[in-house]
């Protein structure tokens, strides 16, 4: 149900991984602003569609369409669609020993950037800017001297993912089980640092297994994902029914109930 | 038999000076040696083609060779200038405690100490090193009086000029409880050829800094080692940089002579082109209690070749060692090659000990996170390559120097292709 107003439209998706189909036909559209949750039980697809849509080796796209802003998202390399307003928070950030964290941040902000046609930042106004983030998700400072994630306990990665997300102001924010393995104290500011960044020229699409981070973002929208398909579409009440009652009645409905993002 | 070994003994025996009989005792070893070729198995991957053609002949002018500048470090410099130590370039006046002479200058009994000191440390199977033996021009001997901590490095660097031959030899002596820092650095223009060998003897709880770099070495013949004796409660922290060149060879070996030593080494070589390092790094924990971590990384480009062999030998008596040695390697170019090979040798039954060598291509999850925050393919590969021996550079117990070498390497980066 796309239209050119749409963010990002997903139609009729078919990807799979190592030749296994993970998603068998999944159509999803977003408005700017917008914050969609997608939930689902494990091994629905959640995760995989986060890779496809940035373009991991190794996931391939059997049919279907996607584009952001209009632009065939599909066609373009990993790093340009970074560049393009994408935006991946892992739920597992690789650890890179030897690269600081405050090199790596300088590098895809310089990359983006530069992409957009902007002038380059200076060395000095990007540590402060990189100094407030990290106060912002309440990281340490001296993690901008570490190597990337390295060493960094579950919640620190998640915020230091944040952190990334605030520097880099992207159009459409994709958190992969962001609230995976935080405690509330965590959680909350992981929340508090998304709901700071909401804004009418930027969307967010959250996915995660439990109904408790959306007591603290609240979703326009909540689509329960299963078996490679979103089976039903609801407001932020959906995810309370989910709560209640699990994901098993959801996977055994008939297809006519199926509705579109 | 080579040619220029040949030629290396006949101009060794015309030399008559204070190190006559260690030179005689030298020659006579080299007599028995073969000529290594590829059978031979510590020069299996090192073919000395460029030894037997090289054209590099000893000069007597120093051509007022300096060394480079190391930015935010003032060392006190030792320097080998075409093989001549240059007495000019070194401080008239030292800090307390510290003594830096050459051999031929010190008085008999000094004298007597050095020539009974000197290739005790440096095991004889090191042909090179025997060369070294018969060939040096002289011996400097750096010495730190006992409970003396020596605050600036000392830096050795061997200078040589296009198509100059040079034996430089070094002897360093900590006293029990000293601290010294010292930095080894060749810097040769093309078509040279030198044996560069430094040992050092460390007195009970004394404590060695040392670095050994060979960043401007392009078209040389660069063979050396650095040989480390460690007495009771000694320790050394070593750091070897290398970029490789025609030939380059390093031998180290830290030898566990006392009890609850401790010893570091991290090595890392970057190489490109057609060049070639080989590290060849001993360990012997001859008595308990002692500690050793190694690290070795390299990355090696285009059609560069990179040898190791690390051996640790740990003898029956040499109880609670603790022993580990940690080889990672990556390949840019398929046409690039490494040849590593951990050698444990553990007799006693009480040790720890761990190795492990790995030779990949670089992590495609790091490569991929690094793309999803818009960082391209290729820069993401230079920053990953930097940061794998930038892990390393990290662990500098020096931060001027490691500054100072941070954007050496990086530029050397910006130069070596991914293919």
């Amino acid at each position: 149900m796309s239209n050119t107003n749409s963010l990002l439209t997903i139609k009729d998706l078919h990807a799979s991984v190592e030749e296994k189909q993970i998603i068998k036909g999944l159509d999803l559209d977003i408005k700017p602003g917008e914050v969609h949750a997608i939930m689902g039980p494990n091994g629905a697809g959640k995760s995989t569609l986060g890779y496809v849509l940035s373009g991991r080796d190794s996931y391939s796209v059997d049919s279907g369409s996607v584009t952001l802003d209009g632009e065939d998202l599909l066609e373009m390399e990993t790093e340009d669609r970074a560049r393009a307003g994408l935006f991946l928070a892992f739920q597992y950030p690789v650890e890179i020993p030897g690269v600081s964290n405050l090199e790596f941040l300088k590098a895809s902000v310089d990359a983006q950037r530069q992409a957009r046609g902007e002038e380059a930042i200076t060395s000095a106004d990007f540590l402060k800017e990189a100094k407030a983030a990290c106060k912002q998700v309440n990281l340490p400072v001296a993690f901008l001297k570490r190597g990337v994630n390295e060493g960094f306990s579950g919640g620190e990665k998640k915020r230091n993912e944040l952190m990334q997300m605030l520097l880099l102001k992207p159009k459409l924010c994709i958190l992969d089980e962001t609230d995976s393995g935080l405690d509330i104290d965590a959680l909350q500011i992981v929340a508090e640092g998304v709901n700071s960044q909401r804004s009418a020229d930027r969307s967010f699409i959250v996915v995660t297994h439990y109904q408790r981070l959306l007591d603290y973002i609240k979703p326009d929208f909540v689509h329960v994902l299963s078996d490679g398909k979103i089976v039903k579409s609801g407001d932020a009440s959906l995810a309370l029914e989910l709560e209640a009652q699990g994901y098993s009645w959801l996977q055994k409905e008939p297809v006519e109930d199926e509705l579109e993002g | 038999m080579s040619e220029w070994l040949e030629s290396a003994i006949t101009r060794a025996q015309g030399i008559n000076d204070w190190l006559t009989p260690k030179r005689a005792h030298a020659l006579d070893l080299l007599a028995n040696t073969k000529w290594p070729t590829r059978k031979t198995e510590a020069w299996r991957y090192t073919p000395l083609r460029p030894v037997e053609r090289t054209q590099a002949k000893v000069m007597s002018d120093k051509f007022n060779l300096l060394p480079v500048a190391i930015t935010d470090l003032s060392a006190i410099e030792v320097v080998f200038a075409n093989g001549q130590f240059d007495q000019a370039q070194l401080a008239q006046t030292l800090p307390e405690g510290l003594s830096i002479a050459l051999g031929g200058d010190l008085n008999s009994a000094q004298q007597a100490d050095a020539l009974n000191a000197f290739s005790t440390i440096k095991p004889e199977r090191h042909i090179f090193g025997l060369i070294n033996d018969a060939l040096a021009q002289d011996v400097v001997v750096v010495s730190v009086a006992e409970g003396v901590e020596i605050a600036q490095p000392v830096r050795i660097s061997t200078l040589l000029s296009q198509g100059s031959e040079s034996h430089t030899r070094v002897q360093v002596v900590l006293g029990a409880g000293s601290k010294l820092t010292v930095i080894e650095d060749v810097q040769a223009q093309g078509d040279s050829l030198n044996t560069a060998f430094v040992e050092y003897d460390i007195a009970a709880k004394a404590h060695l800094e040392h670095y050994r770099f060979a960043l401007q070495t392009g078209s040389n013949v660069a063979i050396g080692g650095s040989h480390f004796n460690l007495h009771d409660h000694a320790k050394m922290h070593s750091t070897i940089i290398g970029f490789g060149s025609e030939l380059s060879r390093l031998d180290t070996d830290i030898i566990h002579a006392g009890e609850f030593a401790d010893a570091k080494l991290n090595a890392m070589y970057l190489l490109d082109g057609k060049e070639l390092f080989d590290l060849h790094a001993t360990v012997e924990h001859a008595m308990p209690n002692g500690k050793t971590e190694e690290n070795v990384r390299c990355i090696v480009a285009d059609r560069a070749r990179a040898i190791f062999n690390g051996r640790i030998h740990i003898h029956r008596d040499a109880q609670k060692t603790l022993a580990e040695l940690n080889n990672r390697n990556l390949l840019l170019s398929d046409k690039a090659e490494i040849n590593t090979k951990p050698e444990l040798e553990i007799y006693a039954d009480d040790v720890k000990c761990a190795h492990g060598a790995t030779v990949a291509q670089i992590d495609k999850q790091a490569l991929y996170y690094l793309q999803t925050r818009g960082v391209s393919r290729s820069k993401a590969q230079v920053m990953l390559n930097f940061g794998f021996i930038n892990e390393l550079i990290d662990l500098m117990p020096n931060a001027a120097l490691a500054e100072w070498v941070r954007p050496i390497i990086r530029e050397r980066f910006a130069q070596m292709e991914v293919k």
